[in-house]
């Protein structure tokens, strides 16, 4: 929880959820694990607000709480954790990926559970199906089983998630502070006496999907019921009708989404590095072993190149001794993001997760020295990598360039913190003329670092898209009441002499500073996007680390 | 043995026959006498008079002095040298002895006094009189511009003095390295392009990319841009510089001794890369690149509201 961490998520609360939930959720990161008299002693905020939004927060499945550490009969504590706010972040991206890969339907079923922190089945469907035949034509609707369909195969590749199931209600109602109550609780986690929270992976029923009698069609919203539909759609829905999947809540697997993320980032690095058949073959060996492998693993379960040949879509038919040479030059490359691991079965290939990530991480840390300093300060920043430890005379020497400036781009890296010094003394008084200064980088702190200056630039981001729209406010209100004008005249049948009148109320220099406001947000926004790319790699190099 | 062998007598009093006594024993050994040769020599002289005879002899620069470590070596002289050496004096002659043998690395001026126990003047004026005479001269050394190294005239300087190729009169010449890094850059690259575009199997292809630093070697020859000589590990020293630019892999292959290029029956081949990422997600922004990242924080002096480095990328 560093600062610059503590920062975002701050951010990103309070864009989602408000600020009062904002309050909540920092205090909770700085302070860890607190019951619920804590918090309110210390935010100040009155205890319906505190209790609104934990419920919010555990909703999400940002919050968790167990009984306190005193044992079974203390108040129950809440806690949270940073990545999953930060998690927030990547949305965007999650849904991008389930429409590539399962059309709309998909991404609106991401969209939904995203929004909700967790749904049944049912509602889902319901949900989505509506929203499906808003946007279709007129007199066609979106039929449920389709939508039920969609949330199978995602559900199947593992996507979504059943979450945690309640554990004995003893838990719930022997909690002695009033625990959140909301008809949409997700499960309790397990055994009060655990401080370990299970996860939901831990469940054997995790990807069945339930039995669930759904017939139907989506139902178009008619425009005049806008009004009333927005006003309870913050209530939950009650629906007279059953459907046989009550309190099996689904949710999100991040997990998923981040281990199909890190095999497009290993897929385009290898066709960029070599070319897209050999792109198309790793392709194929880590769709294979997408359910086999564990996220942690080093590297995939081998596989042989028969398998690797039968699996290849139709539409690449190379011949087999091509497909070995290929393979062949995949082991060889210095990269290393395939190994041999066998020779039975014509060659047993893995993936090699960890050093691809290693490799894409030092190929970051590289682009971000050669953009920030130059291309001679990224040739030492590589010299360094490759050699380890290096004296000056050395560096000089072998990225021939002269001394000066060599001497000068290396106390840039170094005040920079890029570089690092190592002294080695010929002397037990480590007197300077009497002991080697050696520089060397080390690939992992240098990527920490780099983390959390990505964060910082996030929160940068955010802060200045904020500050656009709150400069631009009293023209942004004006708009909006405008097109609302707008609207209401079109609706009602105006002619056009009135639809211009009030359009003339925006002058031009007003409309060109709504186009370029317009403009600069969406620059921001992507901007953040790009940046999580960034963050998504570094994280997963660093956590790729820490469990091997 | 009746015969008393008469020996040519010498009159030993005659400091010159002495002398001659002592040059004909040291063209004899040539490798130097000590003093104990001269003594068995001529018994009878006393070592007084053996004394003044070396001492004319060493004025005269007929005779070397040496020590080794039995004790004091005398040894005839070129007579070459010794006419180089008519019309200096002793302490010329000794500073001209440090700076011979100091070989193809010179020596500093320091050193001459460190060695030859004279006062810095001196020695400063007998370097300028050997310099007319144009028996040394002064090299600036690469490695400290204010240093000069002094060694005799006719040597060629030691690489470590002057650099090697890519120092020209004590510069490095980094527009000739650049455009030295640049050739063998799209030598490599229009291989590697030539390779892909053949639409060979991919063994062939990739083993076509490839060029050997031997066939490197011969292009940059071939195309004239450098005025030096250049070997092929100056080429090797180019290549790892590309190589540290991500621009270029290196593989080492066995090979046949005697192939062309192979050096302890090893070759280094080399290929052009594609970088394997674009340039990332945060040095897109101009957070990623700003120059006062770390002064930067909410409601200060810089911050992300009045950022002007954001308001250029904005309107860009």
């Amino acid at each position: 929880m560093t600062a610059q961490e503590v920062r975002l998520c701050g951010l990103l609360l309070r864009e989602h959820f408000g600020e009062v939930v904002e309050k909540v959720g920092r205090h909770l990161i700085r302070s860890g694990a607190q019951n619920l008299r804590t918090l309110l002693h210390e935010t100040g905020i009155s205890i319906d607000l505190v209790k609104k939004s934990l419920c919010v927060l555990v909703q999400h499945g940002v919050c968790v709480f167990s009984s306190g550490r005193k044992g079974p009969g203390s108040p129950t504590e809440y806690r949270t954790s940073c990545d999953r706010i930060l998690r927030i972040l990547r949305y965007p991206r999650y849904i991008y990926t389930a429409k590539t890969l399962y059309g709309d339907t998909g991404e609106l079923i991401i969209e939904e559970l995203l929004q909700r922190g967790d749904m049944t089945m049912s509602s889902t469907v319901k949900t989505v199906a509506d929203r499906l035949t808003q946007n279709m034509e007129e007199g066609r609707s979106m039929d449920y089983s389709e939508v039920s369909s969609a949330f199978s195969k995602l559900v199947e590749t593992h996507f979504l998630q059943r979450c945690p199931p309640m554990a004995a209600a003893a838990t719930k109602n022997g909690a002695a502070s009033a625990t959140p109550a909301t008809p949409a609780t997700p499960g309790t986690p397990a055994a009060p006496v655990s401080t370990t929270l299970p996860t939901p992976e831990s469940f054997p029923d995790c990807y069945r999907v339930p039995h669930v009698t759904l017939i139907g069609k989506g139902k178009r919203r008619l425009s005049n019921e806008d009004g009333e539909d927005q006003r309870s759609a913050k209530r939950a829905k009650i629906d007279s009708e059953t459907h046989g999947d009550e309190g099996i809540y689904w949710q999100v697997n991040f997990e998923r989404f981040h281990l199909h993320f890190r095999d497009q980032a290993i897929i385009s690095a290898v066709a960029n590095k070599l070319d897209q058949t050999s792109s198309e073959i790793v392709r194929t060996m880590l769709r294979m072993s997408e359910v086999t492998t564990s996220p942690t693993a080093t590297c995939t379960k081998p596989l042989s190149a028969n398998e690797i040949f039968r699996s290849l879509p139709s539409s690449y038919n190379i011949a087999r001794p091509i497909l070995d040479q290929y393979l062949t030059l995949l082991v060889d490359d210095p990269m290393e993001f395939v190994g041999k691991a066998g020779e039975s079965g014509g060659g047993m290939y893995v993936v090699n997760l960890h050093r691809a990530l290693a490799n894409l991480a030092r190929a970051t840390l590289e682009s971000v020295v050669q953009e920030r300093f130059g291309s001679r300060s990224a040739r030492i920043f590589r010299l360094l990598l490759r050699k380890r430890h290096l004296e000056q005379k050395q560096v000089e020497d072998f990225a021939m360039i002269p001394a000066k400036e060599a001497k000068d781009m290396l106390y840039t890296l170094l005040s920079q913190n890029l570089v690092q010094l190592q002294e080695i003394p010929k002397t037990p008084d480590y007197a300077p003329s009497r002991t080697f200064y050696l520089y060397t980088v080390n690939q992992l702190p240098t990527a920490r670092m780099l983390l959390q200056n990505c964060y910082k630039t996030v929160a940068n981001l955010i802060e200045r898209r904020l500050f656009e729209s709150k400069e631009s406010k009293r023209l942004l209100e004006k708009s909006q009441r405008i097109e609302a004008i707008l609207a209401s005249l079109q609706a009602s049948g105006a002619e056009p002499e009135q639809l211009t009148e009030v359009e003339e109320m925006i002058t031009a220099p007003e409309k060109q500073q709504l186009e370029s406001l317009r403009l600069h947000i969406n620059k921001l926004d992507s901007a953040e996007n790009q940046v999580d790319e960034t963050i998504f790699l570094l994280e997963s190099y660093i956590n790729s680390t820490v469990t091997s | 043995m009746a015969d008393v062998k008469v020996k040519k007598e010498t009159n030993l009093s005659e400091p010159a026959e002495v002398e001659n006594r002592i040059k004909e024993l040291c063209q004899q050994f040539p490798h130097g006498i000590t003093d104990q040769v001269i003594q068995n020599d001529m018994p009878h002289l006393e070592p007084q008079q053996r004394a003044m005879a070396i001492n004319k002899l060493l004025s005269l620069g007929q005779l070397d002095l040496l020590r080794n470590s039995s004790g004091l070596l005398y040894r005839m002289k070129d007579i070459q040298s010794t006419s180089k050496m008519k019309g200096s004096d002793n302490q010329e002659k000794l500073v001209y002895q440090i700076i011979e043998d100091a070989g193809n690395k010179g020596i500093w001026s320091r050193d001459i006094r460190f060695k030859s126990n004279l006062p810095l003047t001196e020695i400063n004026k007998i370097l300028k009189s050997l310099e007319s005479k144009k028996l040394i001269k002064a090299v600036k050394s690469v490695a400290a511009s204010k240093k000069k190294v002094y060694m005799l005239y006719n040597l060629q300087p030691d690489r470590s003095v002057t650099g090697g190729a890519w120092y020209s009169d004590q510069d490095f010449e980094s527009e000739f390295v650049e455009v030295l890094n640049q050739q063998c850059f799209k030598f490599l690259q229009s291989k590697a392009e030539a390779a892909r575009d053949s639409k060979q199997s991919p063994m062939v292809q990739r083993n076509s990319s490839f060029a050997t630093s031997h066939e490197v070697w011969k292009y940059i020859c071939e195309l004239g841009i450098s005025k030096v000589d250049l070997s092929m590990d100056d080429i090797e020293t180019i290549l790892n510089t590309l190589i540290y630019d991500g621009k270029v892999e290196m593989t080492v292959i066995a090979a046949k001794e005697g192939t062309v290029g192979s050096v302890d029956g090893q070759m280094k081949l080399y290929r052009g890369v594609n970088p394997v990422i674009q340039p990332t997600g945060l040095v897109r922004t101009p957070c990623g690149l700003c120059p006062v990242f770390d002064d930067c924080h909410d409601g200060g002096e810089i911050s992300p509201s009045n950022c002007i480095y954001m308001t250029e990328w904005l309107d860009f």
